[in-house]
Formats: C-alpha cells, structure tokens, sequence
C-alpha cells in the first residue's frame, strides 16, 4: 500500500532536512551568548536559590567596602562576578605545546 | 553536606577558601627589609559552615587569625580557624548551629549555652600573650607560634564586664591597656565597664557607667587625660532580637552622643556631648590640650553597613555611607552639649585608619588609611566591574599641612586595612612602612603589601605572594619579634 507522502518525509532524513535542521540548530547555539546576556538563563537560577537567597525578587549583589553584599532594594550597582576560572586565564594565549608542557611537566 | 551555592555574596574571589594554611618561605617580588623582624598578624573571617539563616551580617563569620611571619628577610606565612565553643560545636554537628549576628534567639536549642562569638575582629599582642578579639566576648587566647586557640581570658579574673572591645587602646607612655567592654552584664544591657590594665596583664582600675542607649561601641579614643566613647545610631532591643533580626538596626532619629570621661575619673564625671547623626565607627587618635579634648576620626555621615539596614524600613543610602578624616573638639569649659566638627579632607577614605601607635593619646602629624582613587586604571575584563569601586591606594595623611601622598596597588586589586610598622623604636614619625594586604581578583591570590611610608609613591618595596585567597581581614596588627614569646 502507498504511504502519504507526509509520514514517509517523517521518518527519513533528507539532505535537505538535514541542512535545514543545522540551520535552525546554529541559530539556538548563536542565541545562547545574548540569552544570557539579556539574563533569561537567570530565572531557573534564581528559582533555584530562592527565597533563602534573595530574600526580595528585586535584591541584587552590589559592592562596598571593599566586600560584596546583598541590596535588598535592587536599586544599587550591580557587582558582576567574572565569570570563569580566571586564575586559568594567563594559560588561554599559550600555544598546545607550552600548555603541555606546562601540565606534564615534560 | 557542606553547600555554598546558594550564598550569592560568597562567590568567585570572596567564596570561603575553607582550608588551614602554612606556606613556608613565601615567594616575594622585591626584598624584604631585613630591620623588618615580627609578625604582621591578621584576623578576620571564613565560613566554615554556611550562615544559618538569610541576611546575616558579614560580621558572624567564623575567626580566622592568619600570621606573616618575618625573619631575617624571610617570611613564612599560617593560617588557622580560632577553635572557638561555637566553631567546635559547628563541626561536631556538620553544620551551622548558630543563627544571626548576636541574636540567640536564632539558634538551634542544643547550643543555647554555649559562647557565641566567632573572635573574628582584630589580634592582640599584650604582656606578652596574643588575643583574637570580638566586641561581644572576653578575648581568646592563640599560640603565637602555632596560632591554636588556648580558650577566654579574664585577666586573673579581675575583668567583670562579660564582654570585651575590638579596640583596646595600648598607652605608648606607660604600657597600660585602657579597655572595656559594653553590654558588659548581658545582652541588650546598657552598661559599660572601663578598665585599666597594666603591662604586666592585671587589672588595676574598673569604672562602670551606662551609656545614653544600647548602641554599637566599637571603638573609642584616649588622650594622656581622657577616654572619648563615641555612641551612634546602632540601636537594638530584646524585642527586635526575639523577632529574628540581627542585633543592630541604624535609626537616624538616634542622636550621636560622645562621652568624655577624665582617666582618672567617676562615673558622675562623664560628660555627654550631642551632635548630628554620624557613624564613630573607628578612631584615628586623640589628645587633650588644655580644656580641650580633640578626637580625630573617619567618620561617616550616616549607616556605613547595608548588613545593618534603617529599623524605618528605608532603604540604605550608599550615598551617606562615607567617611570622612573628621576632627571632633570638645570644650570642656563649655556650657552646652555641643561640639565643633571639622572635615580635615574632601576626599572620602576606607575608615580603617590607622597612625604610628608610638603616637596613640599623644601629638601626632600622619594618618594612614585607604581610598579609592578614581583616576587610576581598572582591569574591568580581568578583575570585574569594579572600576571606582574597590580601595586601590594607601594614602599617608599629613595633618599638619592638609598633603596626601599615595600608593597605587595595581589595576587589578583591592586594598584592606592598613598597618603602619615603625623602622625602628627609635625612627622619627612615620619612618617606616606601610604594610597591608591586596586581593588580586585576576590572579585570585593574595599579596602583602611593603612600602616605604616616607616614598608612597615609588612603589612597593616587596610583595610577598600567597599562591591563594587569604581569609578576608578585619583588621590586622604588626607585633615586634620582642612583644611575643616567638620561637
């Protein structure tokens, strides 16, 4: 019996659903750095952590004295931790060989 | 299990580094000087446990006294938790049993009689024993060698009050310690007990008096005639502790009040002097010129600490959280509660001032604190948004002539609390150095600063490197190799 046309698509990957697929696929991957940036990986986070972290929704980390410390207002500047481990941040420019040699110590 | 992540101030650099340390003979760029011979003593905090409960001050960390130890050029580095009832009773249990900062009414029952404090304040080296001290306990004695906590102290039992001072003034001309301690028979007492202590560690004079209200007494000033005992707008209650809060609350109603009491004198000789709504939170020095008292200090305009927010439910003002080098003259001729305030600076500074303490009650010329200068770079890509916001200099402050001369740190670091260190016993003034510890936030590593206090600003004379974070500090104390039984 002939199956219809749109189940047999489906079930088979064709080139050019595949390259459609990549495409679509690209584009998630290219929005991940201005999802975060516009904060929307935060909510989860923050859901996580919350009420014992952020006692008010609107609390932010700022910075004084030296020390960070929680706004319960959410109106002081924001403290940003960098992100990262920045104590391996010197070993980003070194080539394959120095990094190598560096953890193998050959 | 042991769980941070949920602290979102205890992160990246000022995450708990959660370890005991000894780094013998430490990396130094530079050279140490060799007249440099003693211990630079630091204590403060690191949680061991995460805080109980939210909004907790930064202020009930566990105590963490760390020593840079300085040989003949060389200096090896300790750092050890004071082993404190609490920390104690924290580790047996695997957890945080204490709750807020000074509030018992937030604790977990089985450890309703145990001794609170976390002795995370400042070192002290006296006839010839070191201390950790918190305003809210009798001090802890340390090992200076081992830096292991021996257990409280009361001064052959001759020192009542149940609670002793952060800053105990040392007095250059005799040796004498002038002390107290505040809520001196329990909590949310208004009684204050001043002592005096000789040399040798025993008690040789108690004065008990009570303040206007129950407020933070953190730090006081003494000239060779009189102790200053400045009271601000921390105010507190059984019933706000009962309702869960941490202890302090600021009220800008609360007027600042200062006592001035002759050393020699009676409760019904302090004299209450009244002023506007100001933060004494540390002093500087102080002195007394004929009928006049005179107490110089950073003093900030209004609540310093978000951590101890308004009791109006108004949000706290950075703004108004600034200090400034401020001189204080009281007229003991005078015929009302007034006093002449003075900003001797525009410039706002880190109120961790400190002065050469061969000084201390007596006529003095330079102050040292530290500032944020604004012109200076900042690695913002390597260090964080922090550009204006960390304290990046030292600065040397001459009283005589209004100068300012500074130490940049790097555009990468945050400066703590200084510490100026004489040459010698014998050295003019200021001959020294300056000393103190900056955090790099891009290597996530600590360095002591050396400098020459006369030559601010060419430089640094070493650094000693810690390939680590050190605890943060509180304050931190040089103690010369002959006031410590150091081996």
């Amino acid at each position: 019996m002939k199956q219809p046309k749109q189940t047999r698509e489906s079930s088979v990957l064709t080139r050019r659903g595949f390259v459609r697929g990549m495409a679509v696929a690209g584009a998630a991957i290219g929005f991940i750095p201005c999802a975060r940036a516009m904060g929307l990986f935060e909510a989860p986070y923050a859901a996580r952590n919350s009420p014992r972290e952020v006692d008010s929704p609107s609390a932010v980390v700022s910075f004084h004295m030296d020390q960070p410390y929680l706004d319960a207002s959410g109106s002081a500047l924001p403290y940003n931790f960098p992100a990262g481990a920045r104590s391996a941040a010197p070993a980003a420019a070194w080539s394959e060989n120095v990094l190598r040699s560096s953890i193998y110590q050959l | 299990m042991v769980d941070f992540s949920n602290q979102p101030t205890m992160k990246g650099f000022f995450a708990p580094t959660r370890f005991e340390a000894d780094v013998y003979d430490c990396e130094v760029i530079g050279k140490i000087p060799t007249d440099m011979n003693g211990a630079f003593v630091r204590l403060g905090g690191d949680w061991f446990y995460p805080p109980k409960l939210p909004n907790d001050s930064p202020f009930n960390v566990d105590g963490y006294i760390n020593m840079f130890r300085f040989k003949n050029g060389i200096v090896d580095y300790k750092g050890r938790w004071v082993k404190t009832p609490r920390f104690n009773a924290d580790r047996a249990a695997h957890k945080q049993l204490f709750g807020l900062y000074r509030n018992p009414f937030t604790d977990d029952p089985s450890v309703h009689k145990l001794d609170r404090t976390v002795a995370n304040t400042t070192p002290l080296a006296f006839a010839g024993k070191l201390f950790a001290l918190k305003e809210d306990a009798l001090p802890y004695e340390i090992d200076p060698n081992t830096l292991e906590t021996v257990g409280p102290w009361n001064f052959h039992g001759k020192y009542r009050s149940l609670t002793f001072t952060a800053h105990p003034k040392v007095d250059p001309q005799t040796g004498e310690m002038i002390c107290y301690g505040y809520e001196a028979t329990g909590l949310e007492t208004n009684d204050v007990f001043l002592y005096t202590i000789d040399k040798t560690g025993h008690v040789t004079r108690e004065l008990r008096f009570k303040v206007p209200y129950i407020s933070m007494v953190h730090d006081i000033g003494l000239t060779q005639k009189h102790v200053i005992i400045p009271v601000y707008g921390f105010v507190t209650s059984m019933e706000r502790l009962k309702a869960g809060k941490v202890h302090w609350g600021w009220d800008s109603n609360a007027p600042a009040y200062v006592g001035v009491v002759p050393r020699d004198g009676e409760a019904k000789d302090i004299r209450w002097f009244k002023g506007p709504e100001r933060a004494t939170v540390h002093t500087l020095n102080a002195r007394t010129e004929g009928d006049k008292v005179i107490l110089e200090a950073p003093i900030f305009d209004s609540d310093p600490f978000p951590f101890f927010p308004p009791v109006d439910g108004t949000p706290w003002n950075p703004e108004k959280a600034r200090a400034y080098i401020r001189r204080n003259t009281f007229d003991l001729n005078s015929k009302d509660d007034g006093f002449q305030e003075e900003k001797l600076f525009q410039m706002s500074v880190s109120d961790l001032g400190r002065v050469d303490d061969r000084y201390l009650s007596l006529p003095y010329r330079y102050a040292f604190t530290a500032f944020t200068d604004r012109d200076r770079p900042f690695d913002e890509a390597r260090a964080g948004n922090l550009r204006g916001r960390v304290s990046n200099c030292y600065g040397r402050f001459d009283l005589a002539t209004g100068k300012m001369n500074s130490y940049f740190a790097g555009d990468t670091h945050s400066l703590q609390e200084v510490c100026f260190v004489p040459r010698t016993k014998n050295s003019a003034e200021g001959e020294g150095y300056v000393i103190g510890v900056a955090s790099n936030y891009a290597e996530m590593r600590s360095e002591l600063i050396i400098a020459d206090a006369q030559h601010l600003e060419d430089g640094d004379i070493a650094r000693v490197i810690l390939p680590f974070r050190a605890t943060s500090q509180v304050h931190g104390r040089w103690v010369d190799e002959d006031q410590l039984p150091f081996v």
